[in-house]
């Protein structure tokens, strides 16, 4: 006969080896980007009662982070990348309302779109899948979007990242226009604003006051998460 | 002479990459595609023209019965001329089948500056530059400016440039613009050089550039500008950007089928416009480079992808708009060197009639006119491939062999004399002994690069002391304007 202080102890060694179990089967799903797959593991984990923070910080987190390496590395590729990403992001919708408040993961709320004139969106959504991927919620307001449209979307969304793409040296002057309408609004302070697009610079972003540049879509998640970081 | 049946004298070694039943189905994909996915059509007065004509609308989503695409490949012409200004026909362009000229690209923001050597921002006087050397160089067959002006009047940037190249170059321009005003100010200016606009329309003497967007939209400004050139008969490019794996399929023949659709919306809304106006499609066809995020302009892909959208759009009896001699590197180096040879090589063994982005260095960002000036070499040589080889009593030269035996030597033979001028002579490539390459300062390609280039912007003035002064004056009239709307829309 055992005793229950033994049942409790085997009892909590066998949920422990299955959440381990279930933690890494999540990373793995994740990085080879099985969505659907995915998705079910993490249904199963909750109702076998695993706790929704800890699927996030050491189940999801990981394997992004192994996802991020791994693209740094050159063995996985932006559609590779784009998968997981997308994987991680139907999983935080899916987690989200269960996060408690100390759980880490809930990056923010980040609004990006192209500014006006700007017809160019492909380096605009990769920045924004890139976003989803690390776990921010990301309103894509999509291609020549005029200034109101972002002043509104951050009025209306409370994002703490505001993302402007412009691919012409045209319509650049637009994101510093943005910049000075966030102030006129009395709201600047509330966002980090990060820009990007081939021909923008780093010194055309501290030209015009915002945030934050980033030469890829894949930097711009780590320069932002850094820059938040020391923020603190 | 003894005649034969079927007697070419000179057959051109172009290759083919795509069988006829290969074609077929690229054809009846793009069919399908404008058929039941339909294309974007941004513009009222375009989706008005094209409901007229058959098509069903459903929002701003057009769909295209194939018997207004065939209508429209029947119309478009299977001939269209460029000409010079200076009526010098030497320089004439002559859009046909398998004829095949070469240009730098439009438009990049940045440019290597030609005395630093450094990459900076891209300005007004860089047109001129631009215009002149490619003025000199024997194998620029139209011209491109490789950038836009960062330094005139924001939204001037396509009238100013066209006004400073055309002054700098009997070789037809390519130009582009932001919209139809810049689109009309450019025709102005075109009709100005021409005398007249009965003249112009007599003698085209530019290209217009314009471009819609993968997948499957057309733009309002685009569309517009497409309109604009077929109402007055400017010969046009419309071809898009296509991305594979990004805006297109990453599959080759998915591409195929998106960028000819796309681009076919250009070519029904000329033709309905206007039968018979001069439409080219085509344009960058590459890939995104799925690990640095980039679009490639040195991949293979570019030139196998260029070649195989060349058959297809000559097997829809139209004009080609190609790209070659391009490159992702950020310097002038050998990389620059391989990609440009290959690129070049494959464009000419197509047969495309347009060949742009000469000179694009760094992914289509940074304008390089040494680049250009490498490019011009290496279009010489691929240009004797092409030619091939030519076969006649003549050539044969069975006497000549006869007269002199084995063991004798041609140098002093007529023949000899009537033929060796047809080798190609090298202006940049080194055949010296290495005494010679040693005593004229063991240069490289890139020192002879940089000092042939010099040398043109230095030496070749170019035509502008003789544009006609009626010609100047109304080209700086329309510039003012220009300079007024947009001060009036500000
Ligand atoms: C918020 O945080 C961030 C962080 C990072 C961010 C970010 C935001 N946004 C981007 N990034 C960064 O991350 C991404 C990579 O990880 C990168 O994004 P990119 O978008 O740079 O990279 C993409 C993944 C791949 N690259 C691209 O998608 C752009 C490629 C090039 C060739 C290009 C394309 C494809 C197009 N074009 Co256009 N186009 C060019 C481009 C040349 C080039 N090499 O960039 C460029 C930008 N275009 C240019 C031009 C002139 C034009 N284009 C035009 C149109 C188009 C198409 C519509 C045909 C097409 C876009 C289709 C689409 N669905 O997006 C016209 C303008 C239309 C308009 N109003 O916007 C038109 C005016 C051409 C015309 N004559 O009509 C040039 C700009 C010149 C200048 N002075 O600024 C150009 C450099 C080409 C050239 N060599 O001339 C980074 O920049």
């Amino acid at each position: 006969m055992l005793t229950l202080k033994e049942l409790l102890i085997t009892y909590n060694h066998k949920y422990n080896s299955i959440m381990s179990t279930y933690l890494s089967n999540i990373s793995e799903t994740l990085i080879s980007g099985k969505g659907d797959e995915l998705k079910k593991l993490i249904e199963s984990a909750v109702n076998d009662g695993a706790n929704p923070g800890e699927i996030l910080n050491q189940g999801l987190l990981p394997g992004m982070d192994a996802v991020g390496q791994k693209w740094k590395d050159g063995d996985m590729f932006m559609p590779e990348v784009l998968r997981s990403a997308k994987a991680m992001s139907n999983s935080m919708d899916y987690l989200r309302p269960m996060l408690k408040e100390g759980d880490m993961g809930n990056a923010g709320t980040m609004v990006i779109g192209t500014v006006a004139g700007d017809l160019h969106d492909i380096g605009k959504d990769l920045a924004a899948m890139m976003f989803e991927g690390a776990g921010y919620k990301v309103i894509n307001l999509g291609i020549d979007q005029p200034g109101e449209s972002f002043v509104n979307a951050v009025k209306e969304h409370q994002p703490n990242i505001l993302g402007m793409s412009a691919l012409l040296t045209t319509t650049m002057p637009r994101m510093g226009e943005v910049i000075n309408s966030l102030k006129e609004a009395g709201i600047r302070d509330q966002v980090t604003v990060i820009i990007g697009g081939a021909p923008v610079t780093e010194e055309y972003a501290g030209e015009i006051g915002a945030d934050l540049y980033a030469p890829n879509a894949g930097s711009a998640v780590e320069i932002t998460n850094e820059f938040l970081q020391q923020a603190q | 002479m003894i005649s034969r049946t079927n007697y070419t004298t000179q057959q051109s070694p172009h290759f083919e990459i795509l069988s006829e039943n290969q074609k077929e189905r690229i054809f009846n994909g793009m069919m399908r595609t404008l058929q039941y996915t339909g294309a974007h059509v941004h513009h009222e007065g375009a989706r008005e023209l094209f409901k007229k004509a058959g098509c069903k609308i459903d929002g701003i989503t057009v769909y295209f019965p194939p018997e207004l695409i065939q209508q429209a490949l029947a119309s478009a012409p299977v001939v269209t001329e460029i000409f010079p200004w200076d009526g010098d026909d030497s320089k004439k362009i002559t859009i046909e089948k398998k004829r095949s000229y070469f240009g730098p690209g439009p438009t990049p923001p940045n440019f290597i500056d030609t005395d630093t050597l450094e990459r900076r921002k891209y300005l007004r006087k860089d047109a001129s530059l631009v215009a002149r050397v490619c003025d000199a160089l024997p194998n620029m067959g139209y011209v491109q400016s490789l950038g836009s002006i960062s330094d005139v009047t924001n939204g001037l940037a396509d009238v100013y440039e066209f006004a400073d190249m055309v002054r700098n170059t009997t070789t037809p321009i390519m130009s582009w613009s932001f919209d139809r005003n810049g689109c009309r100010d450019i025709h102005h200016m075109g009709i100005a050089m021409a005398g007249s606009e009965e003249a112009f329309r007599h003698k085209p003497n530019y290209v217009f550039y314009g471009e819609p967007i993968s997948p499957l939209v057309s733009d309002f400004h685009a569309i517009d500008k497409c309109m604009y050139c077929a109402e007055h008969r400017i010969p046009q490019v419309y071809s898009p950007c296509a991305i594979g794996g990004g805006t297109v399929p990453a599959s080759h023949a998915g591409q195929l089928v998106v960028a000819l659709s796309e681009s076919m919306v250009g070519v029904i809304a000329s033709q309905l416009i206007n039968p018979g106006t001069c439409v080219i499609i085509g344009g960058v066809q590459s890939i995104l480079d799925m690990r640095c995020s980039i679009y490639s302009y040195g991949a293979p892909e570019l030139s196998l992808l260029s070649a195989a959208l060349t058959e297809m759009v000559h097997y829809c009896n139209l004009p080609m708009y190609s790209t070659a001699g391009c490159t992702d590197t950020k310097k002038m180096d050998m990389q620059s060197a391989m990609e440009a040879s290959l690129s070049i090589n494959a464009a000419m063994m197509s047969g495309a009639n347009f060949v742009h982005d000469c000179g694009y260095t760094e992914s289509g960002l940074t304008g390089d006119i040494f680049q250009t000036v490498m490019d011009d070499e290496l279009i010489g040589m691929a240009r004797i491939i092409e030619q091939g080889v030519e076969v006649n009593e003549d050539t044969l030269a069975v006497d000549v062999i006869h007269n002199t035996g084995p063991g004798g030597h041609y140098l002093y033979e007529d023949h000899t004399m009537e033929h060796f001028r047809n080798h190609w002579m090298p202006t940049l490539m080194d055949r010296n002994s290495y005494e010679a390459w040693e005593e004229q300062g063991r240069k490289t390609m890139k020192d002879r690069v940089i000092e042939k280039t010099r040398d043109l912007i230095e030496n070749h003035e170019g035509p502008i002391n003789k544009v006609p002064a009626k010609a100047n004056e109304e080209i700086e009239k329309i510039l003012e304007q220009a300079e007024e709307r947009i001060a009036q829309t500000a």
